[in-house]
């Protein structure tokens, strides 16, 4: 059979639940499980600009999402404004050329302190923190504030930006750009892989043994994925089959072969008629 | 949150296309003479920045302000970006930011 239960049991032992995505984009990406909750993401390289276009889901005010992947903690490169302080807490702009975002700073400890007495208005920091929304208004709550020394820092933050971005946008298609090549054929092939051209791996792509980045995903996989995403999560009828044939390119036959056998492992299921499925994997 | 109002990254080359908007731009210093700086931009090319830039002013500067003609800028806001700087690099993000990727920046 194509997913093995034991995968499903690791990931739903993470604190907080998390919502089951693919592999988030950080450098150090390991090969083993497809999901990570958001806790173990890392910080994600975004632009002001991406981060006033993420959409938020559930009732939680800091579930974000960008470029269809989950955020919760950011790094910003940018220019310090309005940088008004207490006690308490300091609130700040961050100005980096795409858009303005505030952000607040809480004196928790004498490391906060003296690290924010060194940033002043105008100076080019990095600000690595946590997405929040507070009255309908996007957030920073900064948990580092770092002045840039080296400017090449600037253009790499903007390039990394960008190497986010095609990561997250190649994961979600299942196939990333770099590769097309064929998964080790000694792995005993799935039923449904025959006509279809697609190779998939069994349980060997959750073991480790083969990694997601470098094979192709099978239909099932990626219809899972695109069910366990948090857009599909928050909507109560679930998905429609042909928004997945239409989404994920696979004629509906395949869709629906893909189902039944998601289905029959008790992964997803139906809701309101037929055509609508939810992963049964909720975050 | 605004991103009403952002800054386009430019060189000499993509500066004539946005005359009249809020852009960015790192330059190399070249001449610095009462109230306008020759600039070498990051492809190779001259561009003049006006206004007042702070003194000192190292190799590199980095300027953001409105582009008043293809050639020139109109400064806001200037930042000292050192005395090494990798231009090759900067230029190919000006392209990339400009091109397939605008959509992550304006």
């Amino acid at each position: 059979m194509m997913f093995s239960s034991s995968q499903f049991d690791a990931v739903s032992a993470f604190p907080g639940g998390g919502s089951m995505l693919s592999q988030q984009s950080q450098p150090t990406d390991s090969p083993f499980s497809s999901a990570k909750s958001r806790e173990t993401q890392g910080l994600v390289p975004v632009t002001v600009k991406q981060i006033s276009e993420a959409s938020q889901y559930g009732d939680e005010k800091s579930n974000f999402v960008i470029n269809g992947v989950d955020v919760a903690n950011v790094t910003v490169v940018g220019m310090v404004f309005d940088k008004a302080g207490r006690n308490t807490d300091i609130g700040f702009t961050i100005d980096d050329g795409t858009g303005r975002i505030g952000c607040r700073r809480w004196m928790n400890e004498n490391f906060d302190t003296i690290e924010m007495e060194e940033i002043l208005d105008g100076m080019y920091v990095r600000v690595n923190g946590h997405l929040k929304s507070f009255k309908g208004v996007k957030q920073l709550v900064a948990f580092s504030v770092r002045p840039v020394t080296n400017f090449d820092e600037v253009t790499f933050h903007f390039i990394d930006c960008i190497h986010n971005y095609l990561q997250s946008k190649s994961q979600l298609q299942g196939v990333t750009p770099t590769q097309m090549q064929p998964v080790d054929t000694s792995l005993s092939p799935s039923v449904k892989s025959a006509s279809s051209g697609y190779q998939t791996a069994p349980s060997s792509q959750f073991s480790g043994q083969s990694s997601n980045i470098d094979g192709v995903k099978s239909c099932d996989q990626l219809v899972i994925d695109y069910l366990q995403q948090p857009a599909s999560i928050g909507q109560e009828k679930g998905v429609h089959r042909d928004e997945l044939s239409r989404q994920l390119k696979f004629s509906v036959e395949k869709i629906m072969e893909s189902i039944r056998s998601l289905e029959e492992e008790g992964l997803i299921y139906s809701t309101i008629d037929e055509f609508h499925y939810k992963s049964t994997q909720c975050g | 949150m605004d991103t009403s109002n952002p800054a386009v990254f430019v060189n000499a080359e993509l500066l004539r296309l946005y005359v009249g908007r809020r852009v960015r731009a790192v330059i190399q210093v070249l001449r610095s003479d009462g109230g306008v700086v020759m600039g070498k931009s990051t492809d190779e090319n001259q561009i003049v920045v006006k206004g007042s830039p702070p003194a000192p002013l190292s190799k590199f500067v980095e300027v953001v302000g409105i582009a008043d003609s293809e050639k020139s800028i109109i400064v806001e806001v200037w930042s000292n970006f050192g005395d090494s700087f990798d231009t090759h690099t900067y230029n190919q993000l000006c392209q990339l930011a400009n091109g397939e990727f605008k959509h992550l920046f304006l």
